[in-house]
């Protein structure tokens, strides 16, 4: 799948939105600041998606996303376990640093993921002038290269061989806490929001 | 809120001294150790000739090729025959090779009845190789786990396993 210079301005931009309000939600629920990189997009053979995402465990707040978009499409919160039980802690104001993941901090995570990626959809839906919704959410805490295969799998008709991938970072200085928030659009989902920018863009 | 723009932090896999990575989809004949990183739903088939001290690793991602030649490793059927082509048996095998298998789980809990994939892509495994009558003798498979897998073809076909959960194996 080739994209265009400015198919890939547009998606970026919008990615940025996306992500601005995420890191706004983050940044109220923590009380701190939220450092955001600019959102990248891939377009990455499916044999090469090792190199994009490890196999390092971490937890994954999953969305299938729908509404008046082709449905298919998956957002995700990937939070690095040092970072995930961060993250509850200054949360939930506890301190124990060293210890598993506890049915209490998946319940905050979840949550967490929930209001991040409502929010991240409710920017982006709101530049494209559509609805965007998520799914109830399914927390995986796991290998990340692993839960995506299994996306990837559903996701692509047999022929495909390409994965689009959109991926910001978000992170807490302050509490060094790491995330990223991944849209993994389906082809037919992708070709909407296209189709959804360029109107944008040319009614601007 | 501090907006800051960073140079991309791309989590790269590290590199690990002789090991070949095998991506999705692809595959590898080899006497040196092959790899494939967090199997999901895909499975892990590694052919082991033990005579020759070499075989070969598959990464499938789905069951059924419908025909398509462009990806052998990415789905069982041509994965299958583009193992043992590559490990220069063409009919039988003559009991000299045996299967090893592993991932086709079901990662997630909500989303199962879109999901069953693995299931799929296990099923399909097993019949191709019984119709090759190629033995499986030794497997991890299914449950809710990711796998990382690395095959050691000079080292009698070991396989190591580190799994999503934190725990390790070898088969």
């Amino acid at each position: 799948m080739e994209l265009t210079p400015i198919q890939k301005d547009a998606l970026q931009e919008m990615g940025n939105i996306g992500a601005a309000h995420a890191a706004t939600a983050l940044s109220t629920m923590l009380m701190t600041s939220i450092e955001m990189n600019v959102p990248e997009i891939f377009v990455v053979d499916i044999s090469k998606v090792h190199e994009f995402i490890s196999d390092d465990r971490a937890a994954m707040v999953l969305f299938q996303v729908s509404g008046d978009i082709s449905h298919g499409g998956f957002l995700l919160l990937h939070v690095p376990i040092p970072s995930a039980i961060r993250l509850v802690n200054v949360m939930l104001g506890q301190t124990d640093m060293d210890r598993e993941m506890s049915e209490m901090d998946q319940s905050a995570l979840i949550e967490i993921g929930n209001i991040m990626v409502s929010a991240f959809l409710d920017g982006t839906a709101g530049l494209l002038d559509t609805v965007m919704l998520p799914s109830p959410p399914d927390l995986v805490i796991d290998m990340p290269h692993a839960a995506l295969e299994v996306i990837i799998a559903t996701q692509l008709a047999e022929g495909v061989n390409e994965v689009v991938l959109f991926r910001t970072e978000l992170t807490s200085n302050e509490h060094s806490i790491e995330s990223n928030i991944i849209l993994l659009p389906n082809p037919p989902m992708l070709n909407d929001i296209i189709r959804m920018l360029e109107n944008v863009l040319s009614v601007a | 809120m501090i907006l800051t723009a960073k140079a991309p932090a791309i989590q790269e896999t590290p590199p690990s001294e002789g090991v070949t990575f095998i991506g999705i989809g692809e595959f590898m004949v080899s006497t040196l150790p092959l790899s494939s990183i967090g199997l999901g739903s895909c499975i892990g088939l590694i052919l082991h000739d033990e005579g020759r001290k070499m075989g070969g690793l598959a990464h499938i991602m789905l069951p059924d090729s419908q025909g398509r030649t462009d990806r052998p490793g990415k789905y069982a059927d041509t994965a299958l025959v583009a193992l043992l082509e590559g490990m220069g048996c063409h009919g039988t095998t003559r009991g000299r090779i045996v299967a090893k298998l592993a991932g086709g789980a079901s990662m997630f809990a909500h989303f199962s009845e879109n999901f069953s994939i693995g299931d799929k892509n296990l099923q399909a495994v097993r019949i191709l190789l019984q119709e090759r009558s190629i033995p499986i003798v030794a497997e991890d498979v299914g449950g809710k786990v990711g796998r990382t897998i690395v095959y050691y073809p000079g080292s009698n076909g070991r396989i190591t396993i580190r799994r999503g959960d934190g725990s390790c194996g070898e088969i």
